[in-house]
């Protein structure tokens, strides 16, 4: 039997949920799993809701397209509980049992009674990270929410390690050997510009890794 | 097209069709021939099978006979009454589809840029005024916008006539033509202006009544695709058939409406054109300069 | 670029040390446009296939190309790429969707001027109401214009086809165009592993004087197409020479096979080829079916896989034998219409269950679920 991981981040576009997708997918290859990686399909702009997909296996991979019963799911903004900015209906649909969310909060978020009472029979795993925080805090700027994110997501399944992890990032930042899509590549260099050089750049975000990975904690749903 | 390649094997001579020979040895290719010469030598156009009295016809002898310098000029035709005809035309064209000339001569032009760096090859796009102005014209005003080194003419007949006489953007206002029962509601489209302010270096309005003048702009608009920049040519050429006058009187509308007022004749050189032009000054076939 | 090795197609598809690169479909295309050896391209944005020509151009950049444009829409730059074709240069473009039906006239236009133009299209759905999701309804509507329909599963079909597209396209017995089909998001989105080549290597140049037509180029001896052409005209000269021309065309397709059977290893693939349930497919439904005949045989179920690469032309034989001893087909659609329903359909001669389902259409993925549910059925009736 094949072991796939299906992993769902959902967040605000400009959040970086695509390139949290793909420098993970990327960790994984490089770690010699196969994986594959894709965003939601639309025309989304900033702040609307965004969400991007991986898989990752021990051996192959063959479906493509959104992931609809995800092991893991990634919350990147509050509002995509609060607020509905989110393609599905409660933020958790599809979730296999078991299965894991990890959400970005600074505050507590209280879900509404019914999604507590189906998350508690779907016996899901809730963790929260304050990764906004930690994304200003340790990395200086916002913009490294999906790092941290991530780096809370290594704190809780060790799904790649520290080094394949920096590779991909190296990778993503290093230019050439990537390509980001327009918008995204406009992101890309205010990234750059916030951290001058690129080496400085992957270092911080490192330690926005690794200080999320600290400070995830678990959620308690009773 | 270099020499060598129409020049015939002495060997072969006798199985040759006549046509060939007399292309051969007596067509204008390599040979300074122009509209004054016609009927003197063995032109690139053969017959027609267009109406008598046909414009196009007219129109498009004296256009084929200026072309500076047919063994390497690539015409690009549209749909339309002059379809028919270019197959009898003895220089390489193209028919794609309706309205799409401009674009098929910006790829052309293009190639023929990458395949022959050190030599000229024009490309002329010659279309009718369905496909120039209304079909076309966005792919046509592209072209000009992109400053594509080509030259468009069109044989502005001022209606669609090989679909039976329609009115198009073309034809002049008040005009009762077929899918316009009660008039044209709006007046003859002013390219020769769109052309000169899409960035077109060179624009002439001419007719076959004055061959001379036709010889000049077309020679002047070849001229400036291959240097300056985009020209636009249109030759008004009347419709016997459709605009119902007799096929002996093509010439004379041509000359009325200009007298008239009706069809203006107008030249827009752009000064990057007209410097370039001042060194050919005094040379009597200055276009034939390659 | 210059410094690129030019190598002959065999030894480019079979011999070159290939690496695995994490790359999305669009990466994919430009990666093979790099090692194509292509002398122009001309672009225009619709999603989803706008990345894949905005790296083409990077590569027009860089020198591998010697020209780029953006075309003003895709009629006009489907005429722009006849242009350059007819002028005797290879080329290349890509749309998909809207952008297909737009310049629609232009694709029979250019398998009539046997022209051997490779096109990559990123299918997706068509208005209205207005869409740019998933979809390849597209593709019943250009099945029958005369050029090669070569289907990508992922990404790397995509860049294998490309790559081999040209070839087969440039054939002198060949010489039509090709369309290298891939269905939008999922493979021009989807990041994955790609075998590729090194990029120091490059196809032979493109020699339009091997072309069955004349290259317009006025580097020809002089000549009169012909004195009473036969153009528009209502005579039997006239049927005769456009019906012939037409049966030509689509002989060339046919001996096109010879090459697509060799590069393509086949025009389809088998898979558990005794299976009394086949699941016929192409393009990312192949991929979903994978997922579903793997569950199914956990489940213990016997169950085959059909994946059709090329539909034009369409491997007739093939599929009438592979399905000989077959009970029941089953064909997933990321489409309305069922065009591959249709066509399978219609090679089939006797009564054979065929179900033409499950169909997603507007934009969803398909879940391997809806696959199993079909396959499932057949097992319990």
């Amino acid at each position: 039997m094949r072991n796939v991981t299906n992993i769902r981040m959902s967040g605000l576009g400009g959040q970086g949920v695509v390139t949290a997708a793909h420098i993970l997918g990327s960790a994984a290859t490089t770690q010699g799993f196969e994986s594959t990686v894709n965003p939601f399909f639309g025309a989304e702009k900033r702040l609307a809701p965004a969400e991007s997909y991986v898989r990752i296996s021990d051996k192959c991979i063959y479906e493509r397209g959104e992931i609809l019963s995800p092991n893991i799911i990634m919350i990147f903004h509050p509002h995509v509980i609060t607020m509905g900015k989110c393609y599905t209906m409660p933020f958790f649909d599809g979730l296999q049992e078991k299965g894991i969310i990890l959400i970005n909060m600074d505050e507590m978020i209280e879900f509404k009674q019914g999604e507590k009472e189906q998350l508690q029979q779907l016996e899901a795993e809730v963790y929260c990270v304050s990764a906004t925080e930690i994304a200003s805090k340790v990395g200086g700027t916002e913009l490294s929410t999906n790092m941290a994110m991530l780096g809370g997501l290594l704190g809780i399944t060790g799904l790649v390690d520290d080094q394949n992890f920096e590779k991909a990032l190296i990778e993503r930042f290093s230019g050439g050997k990537f390509v980001a899509s327009a918008t995204t590549a406009a992101l890309d260099d205010a990234v750059k510009g916030k951290y001058n050089r690129t080496a400085q750049l992957i270092e911080k975000n490192m330690e926005v890794v690794k200080a999320a990975f600290k400070s995830v904690r678990k959620y308690k749903l009773s | 097209m270099v020499k060598r390649i129409f020049k015939m094997c002495p060997e072969f001579e006798d199985v040759m069709p006549e046509e060939y020979k007399q292309l051969v040895e007596d067509g204008p290719y390599g040979r300074e021939k122009g509209v004054t010469d016609l009927g003197s030598f063995k032109e690139l156009i053969e017959e027609h099978p267009l109406c008598a009295g046909c414009g196009l016809a007219l129109s498009l002898r004296l256009i084929i006979a200026s072309i500076p310098v047919p063994e390497d000029t690539i015409i690009v035709g549209s749909t339309g009454c002059s379809s028919l005809l270019f197959p009898q035309v003895a220089i390489q064209n193209i028919h794609s589809i309706f309205g799409n000339q401009n674009a098929v001569a910006t790829g052309l032009k293009r190639a023929m840029k990458l395949r022959f760096p050190d030599k000229t090859k024009d490309v002329v796009v010659i279309a009718g005024d369905g496909a120039t102005a209304d079909i076309g014209l966005g792919m046509v005003m592209q072209s000009w916008f992109r400053r594509e080194h080509i030259t468009t003419i069109m044989l502005d007949n001022e209606a669609y006539a090989n679909t039976g006489g329609q009115e198009s953007g073309m034809s002049y206002e008040k005009k009762v033509l077929n899918m316009a029962p009660t008039g044209k509601k709006f007046p003859k489209i002013c390219l020769p202006e769109v052309a000169r302010e899409a960035g077109c270096d060179y624009v002439a309005t001419v007719s076959p009544g004055k061959p001379k003048r036709v010889q000049n702009a077309v020679r002047q608009a070849v001229l400036t695709a291959r240097e300056v920049g985009p020209s636009y040519i249109q030759i008004y050429s009347p419709c016997p058939t459709n605009y119902k006058f007799k096929s002996n009187q093509t010439n004379a509308v041509a000359k009325e409406r200009e007298k008239e007022g009706t069809y203006r004749m107008v030249e827009y050189v752009s000064d990057k054109a007209r410097d370039y032009f001042k060194q050919f000054k005094g040379e009597e076939k200055h276009a034939k300069c390659n | 670029m210059s410094n690129q090795q030019v190598l002959n197609p065999d030894a480019l598809f079979c011999n070159t040390e290939k690496q695995d690169m994490f790359i999305t479909g669009s990466e994919a295309v430009k990666e093979a446009i790099k090692r194509s050896n292509v002398d122009m391209a001309i672009s225009y944005p619709i999603t989803p296939q706008s990345e894949s020509m905005h790296l083409v151009g990077d590569l027009y950049a860089q020198g591998y190309l010697k020209d780029y444009l953006r075309g003003e829409n895709e009629l006009a730059v489907m005429s722009e790429v006849a242009g350059a074709s007819m002028g005797g240069v290879r080329v290349f473009t890509a749309t998909g969707g809207p952008g297909t039906l737009r310049a629609f006239e232009m694709f029979s236009t250019w398998s009539g001027a046997r022209l051997p133009i490779v096109c990559a299209f990123m299918t997706r759905g068509l208005n209205s109401p207005l869409t740019i999701q998933p979809d390849n309804i597209e593709m019943a509507h250009i099945l029958d214009t005369g050029m090669i329909i070569l289907h990508a599963e992922n990404a790397q079909d995509l860049y294998d086809m490309l790559l081999k597209a040209f070839i087969v396209a440039e054939k002198p017995d060949v010489h039509i165009p090709v369309g290298v089909f891939a269905d939008g998001f999922f493979v021009t989105h989807t990041r994955d592993r790609v075998r590729i080549d090194p990029e120091s290597v490059k196809l032979p140049p493109y020699d339009p004087y091997s072309a069955p037509v004349p290259v317009i180029d006025m580097e020809n001896v002089p000549v009169r197409l012909m004195r009473d052409p036969f153009v528009m005209k209502s005579n039997f000269i006239s049927y005769a020479a456009h019906a012939s021309w037409q049966q030509e065309i689509m002989a060339a397709a046919m001996r096109s096979r010879k090459y697509l059977d060799k590069y393509l290893e086949g025009l389809m693939d088998i898979h558990n080829e005794k299976a009394k349930v086949m699941v016929v497919a192409s393009g990312t439904a192949v991929s979903q079916s994978r997922e579903a005949v793997e569950r199914a045989k956990n489940e213990g179920m016997d169950v085959g896989l059909i994946k059709i690469k090329c539909l034009r032309p369409f491997p007739v034989e093939k599929i009438k034998a592979a399905l000989e001893n077959v009970k029941t087909v089953i064909i997933p659609e990321f489409n309305r219409v069922g065009w591959l329903y249709r066509e399978i359909k219609s090679v089939l001669q006797k009564d054979m269950e065929v179900i033409g389902a499950p169909r997603v259409f507007g934009g969803m993925t398909m879940p391997a679920e809806l696959i199993l549910d079909e396959i499932r059925r057949c097992q319990n009736g």
